[in-house]
């Protein structure tokens, strides 16, 4: 351990760290041998065995083969950025010793040859010239312990620890035979730099062995403050942030913890915010340098104080009371004590102040210099200070010992080595000698049998399209995950991290779907969903369906097609289509075969269960497989819950199509081809808070980010939706895709992003080209009734679709929007304003839209951002500039009816 | 505790981080005790709901045909047959969707008239379907644009008006229009503003003398939950409201704001328009959180009660009853506890066409805790034949009480004097929140004479005090055949003592 980048606590951390690598290796036998998930969980014969370890290792990047072995293998970590990524002393200690620093990682030692001196100097070298590539610094932070309690739940059931090894209490890897070794994360990352990696691992780890877990919001940031919950950097007091029902203590289960992490004193406006009802626990070390009596002083509604292990103050929180002042005192020695302080913000004008008189000092807050978080104060991370010429050295270094062969994207020259070709079994790497020159990679006697087994065949090795199938799913290890004929599936240390949001649907629930067969079962198109597109239907599933990226399982789609063949299922001529579909329709739903009482339909349900979506059964699944699978599920899963429909090839419903079975099948396959547009069937649940469109629309009301209290929104059954406030009779928000979600007397939408229109009513008479457009403020209380508005309601026509009603003076208007789709674009609303006139009215302007961005396209056509306004016929409108700017369309009305039509397109 | 019940729901929706309501810690309040003894008269029938259905009732009205119609907090109404049954058969049909929480329901000319925060809807089925396709905004015409706005609403009175209570913007403020009155809104639509001064009302309804009331709940300007008159042109206690008095056409604030802290005599005497609470309900032993309520007019059907008022309780998941009397132009009255261990926050209840008594309603997490443990339930309360040994009503006289019961007394414990012990006190009236019970009296029984018919006691006090709460205690008297008072409380409110 040399180098000018280490500092003493620094070394020593990677002392301790070494040791506990160390002590980690002694109960793990043959860990250093380089690990590949897939291989830990199977024992393919040797010759398939060596190939994949040819391919894992990247033997190619150093010898070379005129075939497709490059593609195949697995390329190394990309440098360019590694500056930023891991902590400089890592680099360095990795790239000296890997196999001691990460056992069973497949990076050789290529150091290894060297007499030691020259080991620690290359090793410094090219570790500086690394840390040369990349300006942006690598920068550690402290966990926050709240969010490493979540990352804890989502990095033992998403999947990570289905191919790393599941950790234990204190977060450290339980060495599960077979994972693929992490090492010691918290000497390697910073939170920032772990959480990008996880967001997108193919950056640096192109192959796509560390696949894209799809993590989604802030999942990868949780999982990094759990694996980094080891890093330590100095501060004066570590915090957590409750809020709920605190005044029952911070126990209770109506209190969660918030947030955490470190701050420099007993000051709650160094925390962001701490809102009325929250507590805040600090605890550290309090360093007395001259002992003797200490008084303290607290202001505060409730809380704790303990010092040196004893309770000093303890005054009980209540909801009801003001903040009182607290004193106690005591003999502290000289030395290092514990404080820990609990303080509740609730009740009456909460107030906070806590102080201390030390002996011969006045009274005043704590000074972060006589507090620490750690008993022993951490060291602060001292940034590297880079020697060019040593970097200059290192980028020699890298090119003549090899690194360059593997880590290829720095654009440096590789090494020469035998061609792929000339390469003999006992030799170089494989000679199995630990004084050869050649780099070491730790082979075990087991792999190199295995690698000289394949040698001969592995650039060309001719697998059929099975053993394809099966070389592929170890590399890729999916195998951690699914069986697929017998091969793999969670081993039985892991099968119980494999959970269900549903536990109701057992196994099937929790554990990824079998493969075997998954070619005569699922379509093309859905596979390559799945597989490039992270496709997936399975949400109770808690397990994440990774993505390994397009070159590595393109293959597969088509793999799986050819070898996964079923018998033909006859199906029958079917009669009128409309008719099947109404059959379909009736089997489905709670009066036939109530699919839906255990399947989703849509996002619905209509029992307790939640099982697969059938709404999305044809897109997903082949006709054939369908046919077969309803005859006999039990065929297929010998354990699932799903009963047969048809025992004996006979309906247990046979009013229904006179009881014909392949009729029945049929039809159910029909009625499900209208996807998410079908009616919806019989009996599904409102028991959601999640409004799905079907055939028909789909209305809400209440409050909405967008309309204030009296909205509504509505969900066309185009899958586009809009927002109306029935409080000024205006149009408010417009969006694609999912309707809304509701939540008692409120509602707002989901769906892609939301275009909103400013607030205000519909028509009005300007008094002057500068009157501001009116709208509901906070005191004109009698707004818009004042200016002869009144709500009427609506009315549903045959789709369900509203036609609002409302009064401007003597107006009435009818208000309808259409969804409409013409051709291939998307839909749009064609919106009808029917204005019925007792008598000739004095022309008022009708503001069809605003926004911040309005452009004139053309005499009909206005863009709003990105929402296209067109006229109807015989309209033209005037641009008024403003905040919003405004499209104004004139209207003099006649006695009578007039009708008025405006598009929105967005 | 000093929240009104439905604050709940708003923090349910939106505030989960400022006002959190309740001590953990505290009791929900002392159980009476009963419920076993109460299930052999008023046994309590659980109307089975599928798994299908988000109930959670707000509004409750029978159809002519006999059917329940519930309107939803999601904003359902559901149509349910095969209520009234014994056993339950419902069968649910969903008649409307997509409105706002839905509060109070009422039946009138084939239309459903639906009550949320902001509108009163009239709701019809055009094409005959079954299913709704007209919602028209009857009126929208009060204001609605904070989370504490509610909106509870009567059935249609004698000339066809639905009387609307408006919950104030938060306890102390009226933000948005008419926030704190009660408006009555006639068939055509027009909106009548009725009468000021309410903090969070929750029903609203007739008494058996046709007279309009609301139950109010505890808060600032109210030390309990109440039953106040909704009388035209009255001040109702709470002056936040004062302000909309000139978006009316003709009405005029009361010339004088009610000092604090005070007593609500006091006040009255200076404020010709305040109209004092006719039946007060001491805090926690005769509920927290007062809802709907509905006057028994069964034929007996329901027992002996006929021509009361049954109200629900929220928070501790009960009924109380209350009666109602004129005394030199005022009302007043009494309370009595009724029935207790429904299986949910109550919200509201109605009367089955059979005089079965339908409770509904629902909980809401973990914001407002409530003693009934199920997220939401209909249930339906039956007579079982058995008439309980009861208080049935109390009325007052010039210096003492008229006691009906139920049954025959026993004449001996009934004409003892010790076997009556009445306590008073009354509640600050000032602007702050609720209040303690104060300025305890503890009036002597000095004569106790039972009618000769067995089914009444004339009682006579020493003294009887305006403004104050009367609390009986009964546990003394016994029926003719020896049987205890199935409650041994009741609480009468002495606005005005006749002459």
């Amino acid at each position: 351990m040399t180098g000018i980048l280490l500092s003493p606590p620094q070394l020593f951390a990677i002392a301790r760290f070494a040791v506990l690598t160390l002590a980690a290796m002694t109960c793990l036998p043959c860990v250093a041998e380089p690990v590949i998930g897939g291989l830990a969980n199977t024992r393919p014969d040797a010759a398939l065995r060596g190939t994949i370890l040819i391919e894992e290792m990247n033997c190619v990047a150093c010898h070379s083969a005129p075939s497709t072995l490059a593609a195949r293998s697995k390329a190394a970590p990309r440098l360019a950025e590694v500056a930023s990524r891991l902590h400089p002393d890592y680099i360095e200690s990795f790239i000296r010793s890997p196999h001691t620093v990460k056992p069973g990682t497949t990076m050789p030692d290529l150091l290894a040859p060297l007499p030691a001196a020259e080991r620690d100097e290359v090793a410094k070298a090219i570790t500086h010239y690394l840390l040369s590539l990349h300006p942006t610094p690598f920068a550690p932070a402290v966990h926050d312990p709240v969010a490493a309690a979540a990352g804890n739940r989502l990095f033992h059931s998403r999947g990570c620890a289905a191919c790393h090894s599941p950790r234990d209490d204190a977060a450290r890897e339980t060495g599960m035979e077979g994972s693929v070794p992490l090492g010691a994360l918290e000497h390697r990352y910073s939170i920032s730099s772990l959480t990008a990696f996880l967001r997108h691992p193919h950056k640096v780890r192109p192959s796509g062995r560390m696949p894209d877990l799809r993590l989604k919001d802030n999942e990868a940031d949780l999982i990094s403050h759990y694996l980094l919950q080891q890093v330590r950097i100095p501060g004066a007091l570590r915090y957590t942030l409750y809020r709920g029902l605190v005044w029952e203590g911070i126990d209770s289960e109506n209190v969660t913890a918030e947030k955490g992490g470190q701050v420099d004193g007993f000051d709650l406006t160094l925390l962001e915010r701490v809102p009325h009802n929250s507590a805040v626990v600090f605890e550290g070390w309090l360093h007395i340098d001259e002992p003797g009596p200490h008084e303290f002083h607290l202001a505060m509604n409730g809380g704790k104080l303990t010092v040196a292990g004893k309770d000093l103050i303890t005054e009980a929180p209540s909801e009801r009371k003001e903040p009182g002042e607290f004193h106690a005192s005591i003999d502290l020695p000289g030395g290092i004590h514990p404080i820990r302080l609990e303080y509740y913000q609730t009740g009456r004008e909460p107030r906070f102040a806590f102080e201390m008189q030390a002996p011969g000092k006045p009274r005043g807050p704590i000074p972060a210099a006589m507090l620490s978080v750690e008993k022993e104060r951490a060291s602060a991370y001292v940034p590297p200070v880079i020697d060019p010429d040593l970097a200059a050295k290192g980028r020699e270094h890298f090119t003549s010992i090899g690194c360059a062969n593997c880590h290829d994207d720095l654009d440096l020259a590789p090494k020469e080595f035998p061609p792929f070709a000339s390469l003999k079994a006992d030799q170089g790497c494989l000679d199995g000698d630990s004084n050869s020159p050649s780099p070491r990679f730790g082979f075990s006697e087991e792999q190199r049998a295995a690698i000289r087994t394949a040698l001969p065949k592995a650039a060309e090795p001719g697998f059929d399209d099975a053993t394809q199938i099966h070389k592929t799913l170890t590399s890729l290890n999916c195998i951690a995950c699914h069986q697929r004929d017998g091969l793999g599936g969670p081993s039985q240390g892991r099968l119980d991290l494999f959970t269900s949001t549903q536990p109701a649907l057992g196994d099937q629930g929790r554990i990824p779907p079998t493969l075997t067969g998954v070619g005569a079962k699922l379509t093309k198109e859905w596979m390559t969903q799945v597989l490039l597109h992270g496709g997936r239907q399975r949400d109770y599933v808690e397990a994440s369906m990774p993505q390994y990226g397009e070159a590595q399982v393109e293959h597969l789609i088509s793999l799986f097609d050819r070898v996964d063949q079923l018998e033909e299922a006859k199906l029958p001529e079917v009669g009128p289509i409309l008719e099947s579909k109404a059959a379909g329709y009736e089997l489905v739903g709670a009066r036939g075969l109530a699919c839906i009482a255990c399947h989703q339909f849509n996002g619905q349900s209509g029992g307790d269960l939640a099982a697969l979506d059938i709404a999305h059964v044809p897109q997903r699944l082949k006709r054939n497989w369908f046919d077969l699978y309803m005859r006999q599920p039990s065929r297929f899963h010998s354990t699932t819950i799903m009963p047969g429909f048809w025992p004996d090839g006979k309906s247990v419903r046979p009013n229904i199509l006179e009881g014909d079975s392949a009729q029945q099948i049929e039809a159910i396959w029909n009625y499900l081809s209208d996807g998410e547009r079908a009616r919806k069937p019989e009996g599904l649940s409102r028991e959601t808070n999640v409004l799905r469109v079907g055939d028909v629309a789909e209305i809400c009301r209440g409050r909405s980010p967008s309309t204030g209290f009296r909205g509504i929104g509505v969900g066309y059954p185009e899958r586009i939706n809009l927002a109306f406030d029935a409080g000024e009779m205006t149009l408010r928000q417009l969006w694609h895709g999912n309707f809304a979600t509701v939540d008692f007397g409120a509602f707002k939408p989901n769906g892609a992003e939301p275009i909103t229109l400013p607030p205000g009513i519909p028509f009005h008479r300007l008094s002057s080209p500068e009157e501001n457009w009116p709208y509901k403020g906070k005191s004109n209380h009698a707004f818009p009734a004042d200016l002869g508005y009144q709500w009427l309601g609506y009315t549903l026509d045959e789709k369900r679709r509203p036609l609002f009603r409302y009064r401007y003076g003597q107006i009435t208007i009818t208000d309808f929007f259409e969804d409409v789709t013409d051709g291939n674009k998307s839909a749009y609303f064609r919106r009808t304003l029917v204005f019925d006139a007792p008598s000739a009215q004095e022309s008022f302007s009708f503001r069809a839209a605003a926004g911040d961005s309005v452009k004139k396209e053309s005499e009909r056509s206005y863009v709003i951002g990105r929402l296209r306004l067109v006229l109807g016929p015989d309209l033209t409108a005037t641009l008024r500039d403003g905040t919003p700017s405004e499209v104004l369309i004139p209207l003099t009305l006649p006695a009578g009816k007039t009708t008025v039509t405006v598009e929105y397109h967005w | 505790m000093f929240r009104h019940f439905l604050q709940p729901i708003l923090a349910a929706l939106l505030f989960i981080s400022a006002a959190a309501p309740l001590h953990g810690n505290e009791s929900l309040g002392e159980m009476w005790g009963t419920a076993k003894a109460e299930e052999k008269y008023y046994p309590i029938v659980d109307i089975p709901i599928p798994t299908t259905v988000p109930l959670r009732p707000g509004g409750l009205e029978f159809l002519p045909d006999g059917r329940l119609a519930v309107g939803t907090r999601r904003g359902d109404i559901y149509f349910i047959k095969g209520i009234t049954a014994s056993p339950p058969a419902p069968e649910f049909h969903l008649f409307a969707s997509g409105q706002d929480e839905i509060f109070s329901l009422a039946w009138r000319e084939g239309a459903m008239l639906a009550t949320s925060w902001g509108e009163l809807t009239r709701i019809r089925d055009l094409d005959g379907d079954e299913v709704a396709d007209s919602y028209e905004a009857l009126s929208a015409g009060w204001g609605y644009g904070e989370y504490h706005e509610f909106a509870f609403a009567s059935k249609p009175d004698p000339r066809g008006d639905i009387w609307i209570a408006l919950g104030l913007s938060s306890s102390y403020v009226s933000n948005n229009l008419f926030r704190g009155w009660v408006v009555r809104v006639t068939p055509q639509g027009e909106m009548i503003p009725v009468c000021s001064g309410l903090r969070s009302p929750a029903g609203v309804g007739p008494d058996a003398n046709g007279t309009m009331f609301t139950v109010e709940s505890q808060g600032p300007w109210n030390g309990c939950n109440s039953l106040k008159p909704v009388i035209p042109g009255a001040f109702l206690g709470h002056p936040a409201s004062y302000n909309w008095y000139p978006f009316t056409r003709d009405m005029k604030a009361p010339a004088v704001e009610p000092a604090t802290p005070s007593r609500m005599a006091t006040e009255r005497a200076r404020i010709k328009e305040l109209v004092p609470p006719a039946v007060l309900f001491p805090y926690i032993k005769m509920g927290r959180s007062l809802s709907g309520f509905r006057l028994a007019e069964t034929g007996g059907k329901f027992g002996p009660f006929d021509g009361q008022i049954f109200i629900g309780d929220y928070t501790q998941s009960i009924i109380v009853r209350a009666t109602t009397e004129k005394v030199n132009g005022v009302w007043q009255g009494a309370c009595y506890p009724f029935r207790e261990g429904l299986a949910t926050g109550i919200m509201n209840v109605e009367f089955s066409p059979q005089g079965q008594l339908i409770a509904g309603g629902f909980t809401t997490n973990r914001q407002w805790p409530v003693r009934g443990e199920r997220p939401f339930a209909l249930q339906r309360i039956d007579w079982s034949g058995i008439t309980p040994f009861e208080i049935r009503e109390i009325r007052i006289q010039p210096d003492g009480f008229v006691i009906d019961f139920t049954l025959p007394i026993d004449p001996a414990t009934a004409a003892d004097t010790a076997n009556y012990k009445v306590s008073t006190y009354t509640h600050i009236y000032h602007a702050g929140y609720g209040s303690p019970e104060v300025d305890h009296t503890h009036p002597t029984v000095t004569a106790a004479e039972p009618a000769a018919d067995g089914m009444s006691v004339r009682i006579r006090l020493d003294r009887i005090t305006r403004d104050h709460i009367h609390d009986f205690d009964l546990s003394g008297v016994t029926s003719r055949t020896g049987e205890d008072l199935l409650h041994r409380k009741a609480y009468y409110t002495v606005n005005e003592i006749p002459q």
